[in-house]
């Protein structure tokens, strides 16, 4: 298996996709995305990401049937793995790990919007 | 449907398995944004989120080490090597391209433009205009015309009849509209007057208000978005009240309309309804079937056919016009018609009286169309002879790549690859040109295209169709040719001269200057036309002619004339219904001696001074004057000569003829006849007109002014004006500028031929250099060698120059006749043509010869001084 990190949008992507499951596809993520983080991507960003988490076993995925709106084209269904669901996992508890270690001192005075 | 042609990328480098959910999102996607957006924008995005699948992930593995990734990248090594070494050629070839793309596609897009007015009405094919074609056809036909129709008529699913605000003498009216809590007033010139069926007809879309009721309100006004713009911002227009002119709070907003679109052959600020009138005066005789007076818009059920219905007009309207026997007769045996005109054919086949605003012509659209075409076709030329010319100089190369192995089919993509890549930056370079030209181009030819539109599928494809063909044409004939050579003979060394192509290139080459030939004489003609239509002998005079807007409500015409010329700046005035130039209403005349003979005149309304001012010259009897009682009763008529003429007068002066104005039939006699002059555009022919006194339809002051004292005296008017009339506003304009501007479409096309003509003779001694420096390059050691037999330098330069004059010779044989026809055919659009002149021909060809000539004898003349030693040593 490939290196197990996760990237800051993979990560997005992969939540996203836990998010909209058993409905996550290209267009689909993208949109939540969208509307979620008011973010703009492109469609094929979301596939370029969606194909490395593949690569790296945190997702799975397969075809739907095929439907009107798609010109009768099928739809890729993606689903977190076991890795996947790990690897979110150990990112969580990392963040979660270094932000308790921040002294208080550190965060006073500041607003909260600047965190 | 999104574009086949990012489809067809996408298949091109898409890996397999990636493609059908890609394809799908991309799919899915482009429906969502095309539910919302117009279609070229859903199209863009369309071609944006394909282009970002442009990824490591997704593209097909072509293999790092593939034949493919590296054979182009040595193809591209070798295009940009050639291209930089031979800067020269490579500039005019992308110079040329770049021009004939961006002409190719301002013109395209032009011509969609002009093409497509008034198809926005979703039913656009269905909708008609009722004209009315008699000896001076006219779009204005009766207001009951329209609702007669739909109801008696099952073709006829639904009509509007509508009328601009006209003011006295028709013309366009400027009225004053006033938001009185605000105080905001402007002069609005777009009002109209329509029937509360104007949206069955028509599909302007509702902003605000109910389109069920809005027309059906006495005193209510729909506003278009941008006049609802002026007077109430962004806050809603509906249920706020307007001054009409002086009458105070009169309208009430009931809706708000979408501006009519740029391609639409009326645009409106503010309706109001019929209903509005009719309230106010029920008996308006301009509502009754005897006034061809209003504008009749008809929407035909699905199916049928306008020309069947055409023809039932005649029985069918009989009943309702109140026509003698013989105007009847005439109707039914089609002397006179109800014409159906198409509403999308308006704006370019129509140009007849009263046309809502000014329409373009069809025959300038064609000049534009073929002279596009021309330069496309010279360059494409130009593009093909010289890589085809300069592929003889890299038969090394394709004599070395073939021993080392490569196939035929790789020379092919190689050439197809170099010609690719100069026409696609070409491309590149004249997308960037459009919009930067955008504005000057609208300007030339007073259109209003959209740069961006260039991303509509069918242009950008169009365009991608010539790019491509170009460069597949220049890249095919060498590639094959080259290939046929026998590699060992090549390397051996071969004489250039004996690779052929030439016969090729120079039938090539004679295309170009017959399409170059045929522009530069048919601007000729378009030139002569259009300067014989400006400067033509009009019958009037025009010079220092001022032109005041009256507003003689109160009859104080003599006053302001009598005031005005105590200034010494005032050599003389007069007051005058209509300006030449302008519109004129008509109305019937016929003798005593023969009524059944009836003639349409148009009417302009003079007082004693006019014809003085005006300088018309009167042929037969006296002018108006004021000594005779008759005279200034306005029973004293003044006839043109066209006018005896149609009623059959040999001696005119002293009959006694009838005026039928509307319902009142004015007996007068002629005291004198006006030589013809052209009070209407030299787009159309002299018409029949009666001249008389009537004071309260005076509308324009005519003052002729001293030129030296313009600046003084101007002022001095004004304030004389604002004594008389202190509520109105002094507008003045010169007659000689407004007779010009009836010319302005012809200035424009004049201007816009000369410049594509000018484009077509640069690329086409272009295309010239290249071809005759290569073909000198060639013949250096012949050259060398009769110099050292004792050959002249006049010698020399007549051996090269005889063939390409010989080929120029050719082509004017077969342009010129071409030309003659095309250009004759184009005049025939003319009333007033002046015939073509032989000289033109001369002129063109001498200077096609001359030219050819010159450009030979620059390119040569340096080889041919050279010291033989030097050109005889070459190897």
């Amino acid at each position: 298996m490939k290196g197990t990190q996760l990237g800051e949008f993979e990560e997005l992507v992969l939540l996203i996709v836990g998010v909209l499951y058993p409905e996550a596809y290209g267009l689909s993520i993208r949109e939540e995305i969208i509307s979620q983080t008011n973010r703009k991507v492109a469609i094929g960003a979301v596939h370029s990401s969606l194909s490395r988490l593949q690569e790296k076993g945190f997702l799975k995925s397969e075809l739907a049937e095929a439907t009107h709106e798609r010109g009768g084209r099928r739809k890729r269904l993606f689903s977190i793995t076991a890795d996947g669901k790990r690897a979110l996992e150990k990112n969580h508890e990392l963040r979660n790990a270094l932000f308790n270690q921040i002294p208080e001192m550190a965060l006073k005075g500041l607003q909260l919007s600047g965190i | 449907m999104p574009p086949k042609s990012a489809d067809w990328v996408l298949h091109l480098f898409c890996k397999e398995d990636l493609l059908e959910e890609i394809e799908g999102d991309l799919f899915e996607h482009y429906q969502i944004e095309r539910a919302e957006k117009p279609k070229w924008r859903a199209n863009l995005a369309y071609w944006l989120h394909m282009a970002n699948f442009l990824r490591p992930f997704a593209i097909k593995k072509f293999g790092q080490h593939s034949n493919f990734i590296i054979m182009y990248s040595s193809y591209f090594k070798f295009a940009t090597r050639n291209m930089w070494r031979q800067k020269m050629n490579t500039s005019f070839n992308l110079i040329g391209l770049i021009l004939a793309f961006t002409v190719t596609g301002f013109i395209y897009l032009h011509l969609q433009q002009e093409l497509s007015y008034d198809s926005f009405h979703e039913r656009s094919e269905d909708i008609y205009r009722v004209a009315w074609m008699g000896d001076n056809p006219q779009t204005r036909t009766p207001h009951p015309l329209a609702q007669a129709m739909v109801n008696d008529l099952p073709e006829v699913e639904a009509a509007v009849s509508l009328s601009p605000i006209y003011g006295a003498g028709l013309t366009r009216q400027a009225v004053k509209i006033t938001l009185e809590k605000e105080n905001i007033s402007f002069l609005e010139s777009n009002g109209f007057f329509v029937d509360s069926t104007f949206f069955d007809v028509f599909d302007f879309k509702f902003l605000e208000g109910n389109p069920e009721t809005a027309l059906k309100s006495p005193f209510g006004v729909l506003l278009s978005k941008s006049m609802a713009m002026r007077y109430f911002g962004d806050k809603p227009a509906v249920g706020q009240r307007l001054s009409f002119d002086v009458n105070t709070d009169m309208l009430e907003v009931v809706g708000v309309i979408e501006d009519a679109p740029v391609a639409s052959h009326f645009h409106y600020d503010f309706l109001i309804s019929y209903v509005t009138l009719k309230s106010l005066n029920f008996n308006d005789p301009w509502m009754s079937w005897d006034d061809f007076g209003h504008f009749n818009y008809l929407k035909l059920s699905p199916g049928s056919d306008a020309k069947i219905l055409e023809s039932k007009i005649p029985e069918w309207v009989k009943s309702y016009l109140n026509w003698s026997e013989d105007g009847i007769a005439s109707l039914l045996a089609g002397e006179y018609s109800f014409a159906l005109q198409p509403i999308e054919d308006i704006h370019l086949h129509s140009n007849i009286r009263w046309e809502l605003e000014s329409n373009s012509s069809f025959s300038y659209l064609l000049v534009y169309g073929i002279s596009g075409l021309f330069i496309l076709l010279i360059s494409i030329i130009n593009f093909v002879n010289l890589s085809t010319a300069r592929s003889a100089e890299r038969l090394k190369e394709v004599g070395v790549k073939k021993t080392l192995g490569a196939h035929k089919k790789q020379l092919l993509s190689q050439f197809t690859f170099e010609s690719l890549l100069s026409s696609f930056i070409a491309l590149f370079c004249s997308i960037l040109l459009i919009y930067a030209l955008e504005n000057a181009f609208n300007q030339l030819v007073n259109g209003n295209i959209v740069a961006a539109d260039i991303w509509q599928s069918e242009v950008i494809v169009f365009l991608l169709v010539i790019t491509i063909l170009t460069a597949v044409l220049a890249a095919v004939y060498p590639a094959l040719y080259l290939n046929s050579f026998n590699p060992g003979q090549i390397l051996k060394g071969m004489d250039q001269k004996k690779i052929g192509g030439s016969t090729v290139r120079n039938s090539l080459l004679t295309v170009q200057l017959i399409a170059a030939i045929v522009m530069v004489s048919g601007s000729l003609i378009i030139n002569n036309q259009i300067s014989f239509l400006k400067s033509k002998d009009l019958g009037f005079k025009q010079d220092n002619l001022m032109v005041v807007d009256l507003n003689n409500y109160d009859n104080k015409s003599e006053l302001i004339k009598s005031k005005l010329l105590t200034h010494s700046g005032i050599e003389a005035i007069s007051t005058i219904s209509n300006v030449p130039g302008g519109s004129f209403n008509q109305h019937s005349i016929y003798t005593e001696e023969d009524p059944s003979n009836t003639v349409d005149a148009s009417e302009m309304f003079v007082d004693n001074e006019a014809i003085s001012v005006l300088g018309f010259e009167i042929v037969e009897g006296r002018m108006l004057d004021k000594a005779f009682a008759a005279d200034s009763a306005g029973t004293s008529f003044l006839i043109n000569e066209r006018a005896a003429l149609e009623l059959n007068l040999e001696e005119p002066v002293g009959k006694t003829l009838f005026w039928q104005e509307n319902e009142t039939l004015v007996k007068g006699r002629i005291v004198g006849v006006v030589k013809d002059f052209h009070y209407k555009s030299l787009h159309v022919p002299i018409r029949p007109l009666i001249m008389l006194v009537r004071p309260r339809s005076y509308n324009y002051i005519v003052a002729k002014i001293d030129g030296q004292q313009i600046r003084t005296t101007i002022p001095q008017m004004e304030e004389t004006y604002k004594e008389v009339f202190p509520s109105f506003d002094f507008t003045y304009r010169f007659l000689d500028e407004e007779i010009s501007a009836l010319y302005n479409e012809e200035s424009r096309t004049l201007l816009l031929t000369s410049i594509l003509s000018g484009i077509s003779i640069f690329l086409a001694i272009a295309g010239l250099i290249g071809i005759v420096s290569i073909a000198i390059k060639q013949r250096v050691k012949e050259i060398g060698i009769r110099k050292t037999l004792g050959a002249s330098l006049s010698q020399i330069l007549i051996l090269v120059n005889t063939k390409y004059l010989i080929l120029a010779g050719i082509s004017l044989v077969v342009a010129i006749p071409v030309s003659y026809l095309l250009m004759a055919k184009w005049l025939d659009n003319f009333t007033y043509q002046n015939a073509i002149n032989p000289f033109v021909f001369i002129a063109t060809a001498i200077a096609a010869l001359a030219l050819i000539f010159f450009t030979i004898s620059v390119i040569a003349i340096k080889t041919a001084k050279r010291n033989p030693a030097y050109s005889l040593r070459v190897e």
